[in-house]
């Protein structure tokens, strides 16, 4: 009885993958020892700039060594052709051959994904419909605006039919339409190809990826679905709106229960962090009741990704 | 019919895009054919393109033509109604052979080579397209043999139009008489065999150059200064040193002396040029290729039949150990492109 090889359920696996720069003294440490686990779907890298970000994505797509570890696309070693045929890469501010057309380039890059010329062309016309660029197929990229140069890449990236799509910092540079436009088009290719999308700006992340890994300093901080991590950092402050909000903020301001009290200025809500969240549940209805007040809202905002990353970094930071 | 032709394009692209999904992927014809070098031959065809321009390459092939064409308009001196055509392309070969060594297969050549090579890899590093390039499932190794392929095909071209032209300027400026081409045949022939030869080595060098340095500038000044090193600096050189050149061995590091033993190989091999002390002598002076020694027996009086080759090296030797240096730069180019680390 043969035993089948169990196939990965990660489009993007690493093990302890690891990028010195330099050696001796003078030695960087740019990546260190990072795991990563990428499932199908959009995936999120995150981390501020110089977080190892880029080092990664370069290791993982052939453009540079790697030191220590290993680093797999769909159970092909990175950098190998075999891998590079599954993947579809974007650099950040990635360069054109500027005297050449967007269907020129695209047909180029197709060949060089192993498609003949007349298959090229094809697919470099439905991906240029696909972006929105068919009108401008004939004209130079380099007269192209940032936002077009950055849908060109992509479909320069997609033409081959990879099967994981590497996007680092696709939106980068870009004004708010563009980045928009860019955005929608990454969630929209999620039905054809895994993508695994790096960027800084986390409220992008959100609105694209269910799964997240963040990075700092070329370490793994965290890596989960977004759900999980939000459950995992639920906020501590409260939100109170009533009919009688200078009120409430005078009777809870000197309560042996409530840290800090204050009424936001662009809301005009009571924003309260309370020492004892149980008993300011307790006691809010009551007070209610006796100043015979009406309630607007009471809750607690969700955390977004942003705020959570800024708490797991001032935590990183206190240690 | 005419709902047919009133398909816009967009319709034509869904309905090719159908075909293209439908398709279906029939076994490759030959896998030699279709995997080695269709990838490579893309690659090919893009460089080709990038240093091919019609304009570039008449003001090349001008500069090139520059030195024989003065050369060929001094006349030999000789009525060429008189002599055969073998002895007509023997005189309009020797009027050539200086300006074609030095100048036409010499500096300018290989300084045009240089040029055109050298950015090929370090300025695509550069500007960051070899990033996409590296990107795509084709190995390095590919992309740097279609780079390679690329500067080659564009020599052979070169250097076969300038000879074709050195050859019919020499014939009508000289003899004037159309069928003293043909005759001249085995000596064009020669030069493309030797322009191949400088073409592989400096192809060679350039990329092995542009792979090794971040700006082309670098590699193309590193070209020149072969090329300064290898036909002007050693010819000073030989000249000082004297004797102390054959004592000392210098002629291990003379490339200029390797490459004129190399142009002799191709000239006696292809019986282009018989043996006269008009050309050796001062073939021999710039190259050290031949002894200054008169070859004219004093007791005598006779011509015994032309200088005597200094033989540091056999000429064969000379060929071989360049095309070796050839191939270990292409070599060393390719693992520098691979070891290379491309910087987002």
């Amino acid at each position: 009885m043969s035993i089948k090889k169990e196939k990965s359920p990660f489009e993007i696996w690493s093990h302890e993958l690891t990028k010195i720069y330099g050696k001796g003294k003078e030695a960087l440490e740019a990546v260190s020892e990072i795991d990563l686990r990428v499932k199908p779907g959009i995936h999120g890298f995150l981390g501020p700039n110089g977080a190892g970000k880029t080092t990664t994505i370069s290791m993982l797509v052939g453009a540079i060594s790697i030191t220590k570890g290993t680093a797999k696309v769909r159970e092909n070693k990175a950098g190998t052709v075999k891998a590079k045929q599954i993947i579809g890469f974007l650099p950040q501010d990635p360069v054109f051959y500027a005297d050449m057309s967007g269907e020129e380039y695209l047909i180029y890059m197709g060949q060089l994904g192993g498609l003949q010329k007349q298959e090229a062309r094809i697919k470099a016309q439905e991906l240029l419909d696909y972006f929105d660029l068919f009108e401008f197929r004939k004209k130079e990229i380099g007269t192209y605006s940032g936002g077009m140069k950055q849908k060109v890449g992509i479909a320069g990236a997609l033409i081959h039919d990879p099967k994981v799509l590497i996007l680092d910092e696709p939106t980068a540079n870009l004004d708010p339409l563009g980045r928009a436009d860019v955005i929608k088009k990454i969630i929209s290719l999620s039905d054809r190809v895994s993508v695994f999308v790096s960027s800084h700006i986390l409220s992008e992340i959100e609105q694209m990826c269910e799964d997240v890994t963040m990075i700092d300093q070329g370490k793994i901080v965290i890596s989960d679905t977004i759900r999980n991590i939000k459950k995992g950092y639920i906020s501590n402050l409260f939100i109170l709106d009533t009919n009688m909000n200078e009120k409430f903020l005078k009777q809870l301001k000197d309560k042996e229960y409530v840290t800090t009290i204050r009424i936001d200025e662009i809301d005009g809500k009571i924003h309260i962090i309370p020492k004892n969240s149980d008993k300011l549940r307790e006691i809010l209805p009551q007070m209610l009741v006796k100043n015979k007040a009406i309630l607007y809202s009471f809750h607690q905002p969700e955390l977004s990704l942003q705020d959570i990353f800024m708490e797991i970094m001032s935590k990183k930071e206190g240690t | 019919m005419m709902e047919k032709n009133k398909l816009s394009i967009m319709d034509k692209l869904k309905i090719n895009v159908e075909k293209l999904n439908k398709r279906v992927i029939k076994p490759t014809k030959t896998w030699l054919s279709k995997n080695i070098f269709k990838r490579t031959t893309i690659i090919i065809k893009k460089t080709f393109h990038d240093i091919y321009s019609s304009k570039k390459i008449i003001i090349m092939i001008i500069f090139m033509l520059f030195l024989p064409l003065i050369y060929s308009f001094g006349g030999a001196g000789v009525d060429f109604g008189l002599i055969s055509p073998y002895h007509a392309a023997t005189v309009i070969s020797i009027a050539l052979v200086f300006p074609i060594f030095f100048w036409s297969l010499g500096l300018a050549y290989t300084i045009f080579i240089g040029v055109s090579g050298a950015p090929l890899i370090s300025d695509e590093v550069k500007s960051g397209t070899m990033l996409l390039l590296i990107s795509k499932p084709i190995s390095r190794i590919k992309i740097f043999l279609g780079k390679y392929i690329g500067v080659f095909l564009y020599g052979m071209l070169l250097s076969f139009i300038s000879i074709f032209v050195i050859g019919w300027i020499g014939v009508l400026f000289q003899s004037g008489n159309i069928d003293h081409f043909v005759s001249l045949i085995p000596f064009l022939t020669a030069l493309y065999l030797y322009s191949l030869f400088i073409l592989f080595l400096f192809t060679s060098i350039t990329l092995a150059l542009s792979s090794i340095f971040e700006k082309s500038r670098n590699a193309s000044l590193g070209i020149l200064l072969i090329v300064i090193f290898s036909y002007l600096a050693f010819m000073i050189i030989r000249q000082i040193a004297g004797e102390n050149y054959a004592m000392f061995q210098l002629y291990h590091f003379d490339l200029g002396y390797h490459l004129g033993n190399v142009f002799i190989l191709f000239i006696e091999s292809l019986d282009a040029i018989p043996p006269s002390t008009s050309w050796q002598l001062l073939f021999g002076m710039l190259t050290g290729v031949y002894s200054t020694d008169s070859p004219i027996d004093p007791d005598q009086n006779i011509n015994l039949g032309g200088y005597e080759k200094t033989n540091y090296y056999l000429p064969i030797s000379s060929l071989l150990i360049w095309l070796l240096i050839a191939i270990l730069l292409l070599a060393y180019g390719i693992i520098s492109l691979k070891k290379r680390e491309i910087s987002v």
